[in-house]
């Protein structure tokens, strides 16, 4: 379960404090619901995730986790240029301590990935769908609770998607996911509730076809009144 | 994954897969830039010796002038490569701080961590070169070799967690202690003896934490050498002190602002 308490959040500029990115957002997530944050451009969907994965603390307010989040999969974020996958997976490995199953853990990402020699070559030389799927093979390695993706489904070509999305559906039972996407299929592919951002403030929607409908209706509304302002 | 682990436990996973991170990146990061990364400083070293042991002079305040300039040498980088990596260290490895156990404290430290054993390759094989050269290389108090020296580092580190702090929340004042580091490399001693400087202003000088490091390094090397009277090791271990908490305290005050950017 996560529980987002009063969260607001604002970031320093080199002039000034910026304004507020979220305002006063309240939401719970209960165990084992995926979900889909929606929103427009710059409405604070990633600093969310940011949020709630723990990277980053929210200026006032409290974000409380009772069950282990992934890092944010965002694209090549985490991830360094000059070492190769096979590097980096061992560096991610190492760091929560797992470095006594890095076998383990390298046999599931050579399945997962299907990266090949490529896994052995520098993270640079990567396309970005490579790249997704390294970073998606290395997070589902990792028995987490909580699967948090920042646009990282769509840079994967079709065969991925489907692989990634039968993966989830084998641990629907122990894990959820926390995704952003601006694919609507996507979204529905692999989540069942949403949160919609918009003016700082967050709505949570039990089913995800409510929060895309309005989600669409905002989208309508900002047309008609650029439309209204023009005429 | 369900348990907590231990936040010891944790730093030191992430230091390990740090420290084995930094250093293969920076070993395989172009074509033989592991040659470099100790050819480089070696090349200084080898070419101011030359310099001063062939064109001017033989002994510098009772020592032999190779052994002089190494030791100041090694001393001084060991200060400024290490407060120079620190302070880029945040910028550097912002794509790290994704993972919620890494804090820019870690990345500092790690990177410090190198810029000394970087250094201590160096002086063994610098300090191997002049031993062959028929020098004698043995210190006559290690101790004070060692705690000087640490002392210099660790007043690299603690320069390194201050600048770093400053480079991301106000790099104007970044620039300004970059500028400040300058001036140091011809005021430290390392280059122009402190002893030949007429007072006061010598004193003044000696003001410079790092100019009594080098001193106490030479001094521990030889019993002969006329070191400048003033030399404080302890004085250059305040001001470490005194760095490190402050990098310290402004690590744990900014650690929001340092890391959402």
């Amino acid at each position: 379960m996560i529980i987002a308490e009063n969260v607001y959040k604002r970031f320093r500029t080199d002039h000034g404090v910026g304004d507020w990115i979220l305002k006063d957002a309240n939401f719970t997530i209960p165990k084992g619901k995926s979900v889909a944050l929606i929103g427009q451009n710059g409405a604070g969907k990633t600093t969310l995730l940011r949020l709630i994965a723990g990277v980053d603390e929210p200026t006032r307010g409290s974000i409380t986790r009772d069950c282990s989040v992934s890092w944010p999969m965002g694209l090549g974020s985490g991830l360094q240029g000059s070492l190769t996958g096979r590097q980096n997976m061992k560096f991610v490995a190492r760091i929560y301590d797992r470095s006594d199953d890095i076998e383990e853990i390298s046999e599931f990402l050579e399945d997962f990935s299907e990266l090949g020699s490529k896994l052995d070559q520098p993270v640079k030389t990567y396309s970005s769908g490579m790249k997704a799927r390294l970073q998606f093979g290395l997070s589902l390695a990792f028995r987490f609770d909580v699967y948090i993706s920042d646009e990282m489904t769509s840079v994967g070509d079709k065969q991925f998607r489907q692989k990634a999305k039968a993966e989830f559906k084998k641990m629907v039972d122990r894990a959820s996911l926390i995704m952003v996407s601006h694919g609507e299929k996507t979204l529905k592919d692999f989540c069942e509730a949403g949160i919609l951002l918009s003016g700082g403030k967050a709505y949570w929607f039990d089913d995800l076809k409510d929060a895309l409908r309005e989600y669409n209706k905002e989208i309508g509304m900002a047309a008609k009144q650029r439309r209204a302002k023009r005429a | 994954m369900a348990t907590r682990r231990p936040p010891l436990q944790v730093t030191l996973s992430v230091w390990k897969a740090l420290l084995l991170r930094e250093a293969l990146t920076r070993l395989f990061k172009g074509r033989a830039s592991w040659f470099w990364l100790v050819a480089e400083p070696l090349a200084h070293i080898a070419i101011l010796s030359f310099l001063f042991t062939v064109i001017r002079q033989r002994t510098i305040a009772n020592m032999e002038s190779e052994l002089w300039l190494v030791l100041g040498l090694v001393g001084f980088f060991s200060f400024r490569r290490t407060a120079g990596q620190g302070g880029a260290g945040i910028a550097s490895n912002r794509s790290l701080f994704v993972y919620r156990q890494i804090t820019p404290v870690d990345a500092i430290l790690v990177r410090s961590l190198i810029e000394i054993l970087l250094m201590v390759i160096v002086a063994i094989i610098a300090f191997i070169g002049i031993g062959m050269y028929g020098l004698d290389i043995i210190p006559h108090d290690p101790l004070l070799v060692l705690s000087a020296w640490s002392g210099v580092w660790l007043f690299g580190v603690g320069f390194g967690l201050v600048l770093s702090v400053f480079n991301e929340l106000l790099p104007e004042i970044g620039s300004i202690l970059k500028l400040l580091m300058r001036p140091l490399y011809l005021m430290s001693g390392v280059l122009i003896p402190i002893s030949i400087i007429p007072e006061p202003y010598q004193s003044y000088l000696m003001y410079n934490p790092i100019a009594n490091g080098l001193e106490g390094m030479r001094s521990g090397f030889s019993p002969f050498y006329h070191e400048v009277p003033s030399t404080s090791v302890s004085y250059l271990h305040l001001c470490s002190l005194c760095l490190l908490v402050t990098g310290f305290l402004a690590h744990r005050r900014f650690r929001k602002e340092l890391i959402s950017k």
